[in-house]
């Protein structure tokens, strides 16, 4: 007897729920983040971004934050520092 | 277990077909009284039977009883035996065995009388002459007839004698079964592979294989594997990375038949999937980074026997079912349950051919040192999986050694080159001693922390030779640079530029294996990834049957 081949899903199951980016601000105002991932020399790229940015625009709060490690993901709190403390993020990959 | 239906039970009717594909339709408007007899070719019970049925059909055909042989066996069984016992009864194959699964007998020859009204006036398995008996008379009375003598002396009949299983209960009739009848309590979504397409470009289409043909995962193929386990299939083992998807049981032995893994190493994927979901490995870290590593696994203590897992030669090469696919199931776990594929969050630069699979055992027989997982806390008879994030194998070249020290320092010299020779403190390091050199450090009393010692003496490099000069810019970062061995002003003292640094943080990230052929005197290394607990650390976790 010919049946068709039924099989088993070997996924998760689940929709994957797609992300929209968040709308880019026009200028910087209010508080910028900047998050160090915690790569090495990730530090100097963002210490020389910093300086510039505090030459240039003085008026703009700068909050620096930085990873436990680069191996892991965000880890919560640091992520609801970002999104409850600034109005924008820098965030950078180094090595 | 099942039973026979009971005295008084309507009988299921079916439509079975002749070995000549003679319709044969049972329950739709008989009114006869008819004898249902199941039964194999290769049952001595059914060889018994059989011939005093054929008497009983010959008796008592003219009467208006209807004998019905019902065959679990294909065309040319079921014709040797017809010819082997000159049955002149119709004999019906019943090929997906499901009226005999109908009939609920465990046992072959199986006897059911109906009744004209369908009923069941008597039935037996196996063979017993008082059942014999019962049903003669019985047979007769529904005929209206007087009971025919089956048996005669000289006969030599056994007063009983015990059946053969019927084959429902096969394992894979059963599964099969199981699932025809909706019996199977899998969860999975069901997949219908459309019938003109070849099931592994259907699978490789959607995804779901790693480069290389996947088995399909039909459901009696799962319904196998599950079987090596106890586990429940809903149990959930672990939230996989970097989804955090849940892997039940199920779903993972959906994955390992995909592998090509047999039932019996189910236990080593759903143990290396629990290792290898915990924080302290950061199964996350180790597929996301752009670096080489991809889990690595090692297994320990019986089952490696028990499983035919390969811990001799060729050891992380091809030709080995338990080792190519146990490794290779848990890759595709985290590539269809969490969601980790290569181009999405597995951003790996170069990768390396471990990625596809990577399962080895120790060769604990040829080690005078305690095995790795009793080092790691476990009894020695416990089986136990360990996973390490590891780059692939590198050579460790020694003929000439023929000390312990001088083979330490050796292997120290070839593990000074991991990541770079110029970065100290790099992480867990996976050394993999073979048997020519494991007798070395035996015949000298070398144990597992003195090579330790050794090969940390033989790495050991002031400072300044690490931090990155004009001549070769790469070298330890300043924040790798251990604190005492800087100044107020975050720089190196003039002291802290001598102190020599060895490549390993501590004594332990070194961990150490026996395994091999028994010829050459080639060890291995594979290096790890990420320092300590920020990075990923080897987890062992034990095989649970």
């Amino acid at each position: 007897m010919h049946e068709p081949l039924v099989i088993l899903d070997p996924t998760d199951e689940r929709a994957v729920i797609g992300r929209q980016l968040a709308a880019r601000p026009e200028q910087l105002t209010g508080t910028l983040g900047i998050v160090d991932i915690a790569k090495p020399r990730g530090d100097v790229f963002l210490d020389e971004l910093e300086r510039l940015i505090r030459e240039r625009l003085p008026a703009l709060q700068v909050l620096r934050l930085r990873k436990p490690t680069y191996t892991k993901p965000s880890p919560p709190d640091l992520r609801d520092e970002v999104s409850s403390r600034c109005q924008a993020v820098i965030q950078a990959l180094a090595d | 277990m099942s039973e026979l239906p009971a005295l008084g039970a309507m009988a299921s009717a079916f439509t079975l077909s002749t070995g000549d594909n003679q319709v044969v339709a049972f329950g739709d408007g008989d009114a006869v009284p008819t004898l249902l007899v199941f039964f194999k070719h290769d049952c001595a019970t059914c060889d018994l039977t059989l011939p005093l049925v054929e008497r009983l059909h010959t008796a008592l055909s003219a009467e208006g009883l209807r004998v019905v042989g019902i065959s679990q066996d294909a065309v040319a069984h079921t014709s040797d035996v017809v010819a082997r016992h000159h049955l002149s009864f119709t004999v019906a194959l019943d090929g997906d065995l499901e009226v005999s699964a109908d009939y609920g007998f465990d046992a072959v020859p199986a006897l059911v009388l109906v009744g004209p009204d369908r009923a069941v006036v008597a039935s037996f398995e196996g063979f017993t002459r008082p059942d014999l008996l019962t049903l003669t008379e019985r047979t007769a009375a529904a005929c209206g007839a007087a009971a025919p003598r089956l048996v005669h002396d000289g006969d030599g009949l056994p007063e009983h004698r015990p059946g053969c299983g019927s084959k429902v209960h096969d394992p894979d009739v059963a599964r099969r079964l199981a699932v025809r009848r909706g019996a199977a309590t899998l969860g999975a979504r069901r997949v219908q592979v459309p019938i003109a397409d070849d099931p592994f470009d259907f699978l490789s289409a959607q995804g779901l294989d790693d480069g290389l043909p996947v088995v399909p995962p039909t459901e009696a193929r799962v319904l196998r594997m599950l079987d090596g386990t106890q586990r429940a299939a809903s149990d959930v083992v672990a939230h996989v990375p970097p989804n955090l998807a849940p892997a039940t049981v199920e779903k993972i032995a959906i994955n390992a038949v995909m592998a090509g893994c047999r039932p019996e190493y189910l236990p080593v994927v759903i143990a290396a999937t629990e290792a290898a979901c915990t924080d302290q490995f950061n199964l996350h870290g180790v597929l996301a980074t752009t670096y080489f590593v991809a889990p690595v696994i090692v297994v320990n203590g019986p089952i490696r026997r028990a499983i035919d897992l390969n811990c001799g030669a060729n050891l992380f090469g091809q030709g080995f079912r338990a080792n190519a696919t146990i490794g290779r199931a848990l890759q595709l776990v985290v590539r269809n349950i969490g969601g980790g594929k290569p181009g999405g969050v597995d951003m790996s630069t170069l990768g390396q051919p471990g990625k596809f699979t990577c399962c080895v055992g120790e060769l604990e027989e040829a080690s005078c040192w305690e095995p790795f997982h009793v080092e790691r806390g476990f009894a020695a008879d416990t089986s136990t999986v360990t996973v390490f994030a590891g780059e692939a194998p590198r050579a460790i070249r020694d003929q000439l050694s023929r000390t312990a020290p001088s083979l330490g320092a050796s292997m120290g010299m070839c593990l000074q080159s991991m990541a770079h020779p110029k970065l100290a403190h790099v992480g867990e390091a996976l050394l993999v001693v073979c048997p020519e050199h494991i007798r070395i450090f035996e015949q000298d009393g070398y144990t597992k922390a003195d090579l330790r010692a050794r090969i940390q003496e033989a790495t050991a490099r002031p400072l300044r030779e690490l931090l990155p000069d004009a001549d070769c810019q790469k070298g330890m970062t300043l924040r790798a640079v251990p604190n005492a061995l800087l100044g107020p002003d975050g720089q190196p003292t003039a002291e802290g530029l001598e102190t020599p640094l060895s490549k390993f943080q501590q004594d332990t990230d070194i961990l150490v294996m026996v395994a091999g052929g028994t010829t050459g005197k080639f060890s291995a290394f594979l290096g790890g990834w990420a320092n300590g607990a920020a990075g990923s650390m080897a987890v062992t976790r034990e095989i649970r049957p």
